[in-house]
């Protein structure tokens, strides 16, 4: 039902940004809570380690200090996933930034003084850092108790007695067989290192405990009502008795997914009488303290036929989820049933573990797990081409999902799934793929081509679910209450579009009340997954007709005209063909007032919900069921080019392409795809963190731990966004948020190897990483810089 | 709060070196502060009192005299020092290693007397400063003028005394037609400290380049004057290569590796050459 | 010190930072603390005109000076060229980072009104930003500059319409065409790049 569209696909501006540029938009730590009091952390130099003793006589006769908290105080675990941590370490620390004790004071400076005071006795453990030592039965166990962990039954599986936090399978056919049956096969390793989301608000919560068993928190968090949700469980309270604010979040990509500090905030402002505490993290405990990216070692196998079809993928993925998994372990299982990139494959094994380790422990981050695995899958594609001769745009067009294919989980693929070859095409022609590519001016560099396909579906579980209230004023506006929150996506842009569309209203009368609050903004499952615009675009859709039905049952009594022959248009309601007997939204909002002065109807309150559709778990032994609410295509394609003096990689220009259903706001969607693709630059080229022998992390500041500036921008970035609807999304779309640093790494491994003839397994992709791989193929006589000219 | 200290602001030389003298340990220069106030956030540096020398007339003085000779006073900052029409006619090196440090916004705090008196192995001004000859003016019981080589003696460590005050790097007059050129490795195009660093200077008239480079020694290291004279730039090029990496002793950190290090090093030298040999700065 | 225009006396601590100061003292929390080691540019306020990072500077150092901070970009209200090009731009997501890149961005159209895209990059490198990826940000600033200098307002679309197609390296390096329709941005040779 094709239907011309006002609003829906116009570059409508953020409404928020006026907040932002004037410095008038309040973040968390911008708040003053009255009497509010500042906290500072103690924490582990060890990577593991037993609390021996915990000194803190000295640190409360600090002026200022209202209380000392260790972890021998608190007796809780938590976690959305797998409950596997404490709020602050108890008999033992697992990893060095662990916080290990609190002080609360009425100035930071107090409180970081009286932390100097406490004295720590540790005896030093024998630390566990690669997972796949981790894996070993001689290894030592980061958690010994996993056995009795409280977990999301049926679909996580922790291995009790082991360093194992969860163990997904997906099975498909015979893969051993058809590997071992193919003509041609390869295998391959590939690593990434952990890394940090780099918000550039860090983690700050402030939380008040109230008499009578209640709590209101102000917290930079990605899901107000999950925060509720387990802070009420673990502490044993109603959920009404926990309140959740979120005002402006500085970023999150992941990171505010989970629990931060909140738990911590509320504890302490417990200890001090009800009085509120700010906990905030300074960007070194954002780093060390705060979860990261879990770092993953890949190996993979592929058997492909002589003419080019992929027969075959055999994967293992072992996840360095660090100390703690809650949320890692979902990041194992999603990047399991996508973990043989967007192909149709009749035969498919994958494992993927996630490995306690005495690191910074891992979390959601933008991508959830596929920027990582495709990292291995699209490097390995390319190497499977190589093999077999075929040009990596062909190889992948041969193997592409298509319509009647299944992907590894069985589900089927449809035309509403999007269309994967387009994007892969699309992409090809913006970097001129068919054409030679022209070389380089200087003498020691060298360029290369790359491309790489991506995916990604929702993560979320079976049930996940959402609403929205779209109340009318006065004035005949609308105003949309949700618990989603636009840390920067752009989303409440999108959901305002919508429901300008749907209720015939101009976009400056429809906004979005800014700050969610469990205690008035409906419940939305968490703001991650890129399901926002999805599935708020849909609950918004819903509560707008709610809104319609109102207004047109108002209008029924007030013209007396059967509710069926009414028309919402131009914000009024008539009956169909009578325009001059339209009555204005804004006389209709709180309900009509005839000239006698009754009144009927009363204010509109649109109420919309949406549930996921037809999801189903996974069988724990094949991974076989139905993941995904919809699934988002694309690829990457870079012309790269290579200093073989320096190493160092200049992206010339680099082409997403997505299939975005349908483009919501196209200024929006611009924003996701180059901010996504620098993110995934810094993936590529610089990130990752560095530890020493012991475990320190040697990298915890911005001084060492280097994120893209606008120096570092390539020359050209070059979105491409098609728009094959997607059934059941609103107007058509699909999220494209995360997608835009899925695999980025993955096309620049590949022009690596395009432009210098070396194979890179490992990330980033740095200067020295490149320039020690030139060296070494220099020794074997292969020299690089030579290749174009042969 | 950075910490507890007191902090004096005084208008001349002599005030200061009797608040430095008076507060003695404890007492240290503040000037631009970029590394000072991060040394003291993270507990490196505890001082009892900050005595803030911007306010110094004697010390905000950039000067270029009619040879060419400039003098940089220990106030004037790295942005004044590479907007200097006159300091990028006749140094166009040292503006180029000036603006590679940090960021604009820490430019216009960061001074040129400052980076030097961090004693960073990887302080950018110094390679440069190193190759043109310049040295620096300190005053304490008495005013003496130490040539740079002497001045950083080891990681994080200068001649200077505890209450003495540096106030100015003076540049020797270039030589007419002097090149100058600066190089420098990082780990991405924004703002990073130093890989490894090469500068160097020519004067076409007599031949002579001077060659100095940083990051990859306790000090940043002078290497002896090379008569380039007629030589083609390829050859001269990997003498100076081979020289520098002789003078090199580089470690390995979270930044690079040894090996990196002295693998750019000996390009960073070649380039700087080939720079210098052909024109100058590019 | 004059702050935004306002002369505010107070006796601080030697320690204080002028960025806490700001935002404790004054409550003007636009101004953001992103890693207090100067890294990030989340804290950048004019002082005596020039940008400088708020956690790097005491707030006994700016005793007698003028500083500058998002807060006084405004009007009476009404957004500066500078604001309303970021808004139109989309060169705001979170918003962490923008106050920081309004005063880096202001400082440099004050010094230099008339600047190279080069130059732009050069004023914004030391603001970092985790969400946009600096290209819509750059487009505001050269906006806003054009915006200044004509003294004739663009219309929202113009940005609107350049943020969402085209190329950087269209206009990348040069100077005469950055606000050229795309269609003849991108005919045009490209210049260089950076």
């Amino acid at each position: 039902m094709p239907r011309e569209l006002r609003v829906v696909g116009t570059p409508v501006v953020r409404e928020d940004a006026i907040d932002k540029v004037t410095g008038a938009a309040r973040y968390t730590t911008d708040l003053a809570v009255p009497g509010m009091l500042r906290a500072a952390l103690v924490t582990s130099p060890f990577a593991s380690a037993r609390i021996l003793r915990i000194e803190t006589a000295r640190a409360r006769t600090v002026a200022g200090v209202r209380a000392v908290v260790t972890g021998a105080d608190l007796d809780v675990r938590l976690g959305l996933y797998l409950r596997d941590k404490r709020i602050l370490a108890r008999d033992v620390v697992r990893y060095q930034g662990e916080a290990v004790a609190a002080v609360v004071a009425d100035t930071l400076d107090a409180a970081a003084e009286a932390c100097r005071l406490i004295r720590m006795e540790y005896e030093e453990l024998p630390a566990v850092l690669d997972p796949r030592r981790a894996m070993q039965p001689e290894a030592p166990l980061v958690h010994p108790e996993l056995g009795s962990y409280e977990h999301m039954e049926g679909v996580f599986f922790p291995q009790a007695g082991t360093n194992v936090a969860h163990h997904q399978k997906v099975r498909k056919g015979n893969a051993k067989a058809a590997l071992a049956s193919s003509d041609v096969r390869i295998e391959a390793t590939f690593d990434n290192p952990p890394v940090q989301h780099v918000p550039m608000e860090t983690h700050a919560a402030i939380a008040q405990a109230l008499p009578g068993g209640r709590v209101e928190l102000w917290t930079s968090s990605q899901s107000p009502y999950t925060v509720r949700h387990l802070l009420a469980h673990a502490f044993g309270l109603t959920h009404a008795a926990v309140r959740v604010h979120v005002p402006h979040v500085g970023g999150g990509f992941g990171g505010k997914a989970g629990l931060g500090v909140e738990p911590l905030a509320y504890v302490l402002s417990r200890a001090c009488g009800g009085r509120p505490v700010c906990v905030a993290m300074s960007r070194e405990q954002e780093f060390n303290t705060i979860p990261s990216r879990q770092g993953l070692y890949t190996t993979i196998r592929l058997g492909a036929r002589r003419d080019g079809r992929l027969m075959a993928l055999d994967a293992e993925y072992v996840w360095d989820a660090g100390a703690y998994a809650d949320y890692g372990v979902n990041v194992g299982r999603a990047a399991a049933y996508s973990g043989a990139g967007p192909y149709a494959l009749d035969h498919c094994a994958i494992d993927s573990f996630v490995v306690y380790t005495n690191k910074v422990y891992g979390t959601a981050y933008r991508g959830f797990g596929h920027l990582e695995v495709l990292w291995g899958v699209e490097r390995a594609m390319d190497q499977m081409a190589h093999k077999l001769g075929l040009d990596p745009v062909e190889f992948r067009k041969r193997n592409l999902l298509k319509d009647g294919d299944t992907t590894i989980t069985g589900e089927p693929f449809t035309p509403g799934h999007g269309k994967p070859i387009e994007c892969l095409e699309a992409a090809a022609r913006a970097v001129d793929w068919e054409h030679p590519l022209a070389a380089s001016r200087d003498r020691h560099k060298v360029r290369g081509r790359g491309i790489a396909m991506l995916h990604k579906a929702p993560a979320m579980p079976t049930n996940t679910s959402c609403a929205a209230i779209v109340k009318l004023d006065e004035d005949g506006a609308a105003d949309i209450l949700v618990s989603g929150v636009d840390y920067g996506q752009g989303t409440y842009t999108a959901l305002r579009q919508v429901a300008a569309e749907e209720l015939g209203l101009p976009i400056e009368k429809v906004h979005v009340t800014w700050e969610c609050d469990t205690a008035m903004t409906p419940y939305d499952w968490q703001t991650v997954a890129s399901r926002f615009a999805y599935m708020g675009g849909n609950a918004v859709i819903d509560a707008c007709a709610d809104c319609l039905r109102q207004l047109r049952a108002t209008a029924s009594q007030a013209l007396g005209v059967p509710g069926a022959d009414l028309v919402c248009g131009e914000e009024s309601v008539y009956p169909v063909g009578e325009r001059d007997r339209a009555i204005p939204y804004r006389s209709l909002a709180l309900g009509y007032t005839f000239p006698n002065g009754n009144a009927v109807g009363g204010p509109v309150i649109g109420h919309g919900r949406f549930i996921a559709q037809g999801l189903t778990n996974l069988d724990p032994e094949t991974g076989q069921g139905r993941p995904a609410q919809f699934w988002t295509y694309g690829a990457h394609a870079v012309e790269i080019e290579v200093d073989t003096e320096t190493g160092e990689v200049e992206i010339l220009r680099i082409v997403t392409a997505l299939d975005a259903g349908k483009v919501l706001n196209p200024l929006s969607c611009r924003g996701q795809v180059i901010g996504g693709v620098m993110q995934g630059l810094g993936s590529a080229l610089l990130e990752g963190f560095r530890f020493d022998a012991s475990g320190r992390l040697l990298n915890p500041s911005f001084v060492d731990y280097k994120i893209p500036t606008a120096k570092d921008l390539p020359r050209e970035i070059v979105p491409i966004l098609l728009e094959n609807a997607q059934p059941g999304g609103p107007y058509g779309a699909r999220g494209i948020a995360e997608h835009p640093m899925i695999s980025v790494p993955s096309a620049i491994g590949n022009a690596l190897y395009d432009a210098l003839g070396i194979e890179f397994e490992s990330l980033p992709l740095s200067p020295e990483r490149v320039l020690a791989k030139i060296h070494a193929a220099r020794e074997r006589g292969k020299d690089p810089a030579r290749r174009g000219l042969s | 709060m950075l910490g507890s200290f007191g902090y004096e602001r005084p208008s001349t030389i002599d005030e200061a070196l009797t608040l430095l003298a008076e507060c003695n340990p404890g007492a240290l220069v503040l000037a631009g502060g970029t590394d000072l106030f991060v040394d003291v956030r993270a507990g490196r540096a505890s001082p009892r009192l900050l005595v803030d020398v911007k306010r110094i007339d004697a010390l905000r003085r950039l000067v270029v005299d009619v040879e060419g000779g400039v003098s940089i006073g220990a106030a004037v900052t790295l942005n004044e020092l590479l907007e200097n029409r006159r300091v990028r006619e006749v140094l166009p090196g040292l503006c180029e290693a000036a603006a590679s440090i940090a960021t604009y916004p820490l430019r216009n705090r960061a001074t040129a007397v400052g980076n030097l008196c961090n004693a960073s192995p990887a302080a950018d001004l110094a390679p440069i400063l190193l190759a043109l000859g310049a040295s620096i003016v300190v005053h304490g019981d008495q005013e003496r003028t130490l040539p740079l080589p002497q001045f950083v003696v080891g990681v994080k460590r200068t001649a200077m005394r505890a209450h003495e005050l540096a106030t100015r790097v003076l540049v020797p007059p270039p030589a007419s037609g002097l090149r100058s050129t600066f190089l420098k490795q990082q780990r991405l195009r924004g703002h990073d400290l130093a890989v490894a660093s090469v500068a160097g200077t020519y004067d076409p008239g007599t031949g002579r380049m001077q060659i100095a480079f940083g990051s990859c020694a306790p000090t940043p290291v002078l290497v002896a004057p090379i008569e380039a004279k007629g030589n083609v730039a390829e050859r001269a090029g990997e003498d100076v290569a081979r020289r520098v990496l002789a003078a090199a002793a580089p470690i390995s950190d979270v930044r690079a590796s040894a090996d990196y290090r002295r693998a750019v090093l000996s390009v960073l030298a070649r380039r700087v050459v080939t720079n210098l040999l052909e024109g100058g700065s590019p | 010190m004059t702050v935004n225009g306002v002369v505010e006396t107070a006796r601080v601590p030697a320690g204080l930072t002028l960025l806490e100061f700001l935002r404790g003292w004054l409550h003007l929390t636009g101004t953001k603390e992103g890693c207090s080691i100067g890294e990030c540019g989340a804290c950048t306020v004019l002082l005596d005109g020039k940008p400088v990072t708020a956690c790097l500077v005491l707030a006994v150092e700016a005793d007698g000076a003028t500083v500058e901070t998002v807060e006084g970009e405004a009007t009476d209200g009404e957004l500066s060229a500078l604001q309303t090009a970021f808004v139109e731009a989309g060169a705001v997501q979170c918003g962490f980072c923008t106050p920081g890149m309004i005063m880096a961005a202001r400082g440099l159209l004050r010094r230099n009104p008339d600047p190279t895209d080069e130059e732009i990059v050069e004023a914004i490198a030391g603001n970092l930003c985790r969400c946009t990826g600096y290209e819509a940000i750059l487009r505001a600033v050269c906006v806003a500059a054009a915006r200044q200098r004509l003294d004739a307002p663009l219309t929202g679309e113009t940005v609107a319409s350049q943020s969402a197609g085209g190329s950087l390296g269209g206009e990348a390096g040069s100077k005469e065409r950055r606000f050229l329709p795309r269609r003849e941005a991108r005919r045009a040779p490209r210049a260089g790049g950076r």
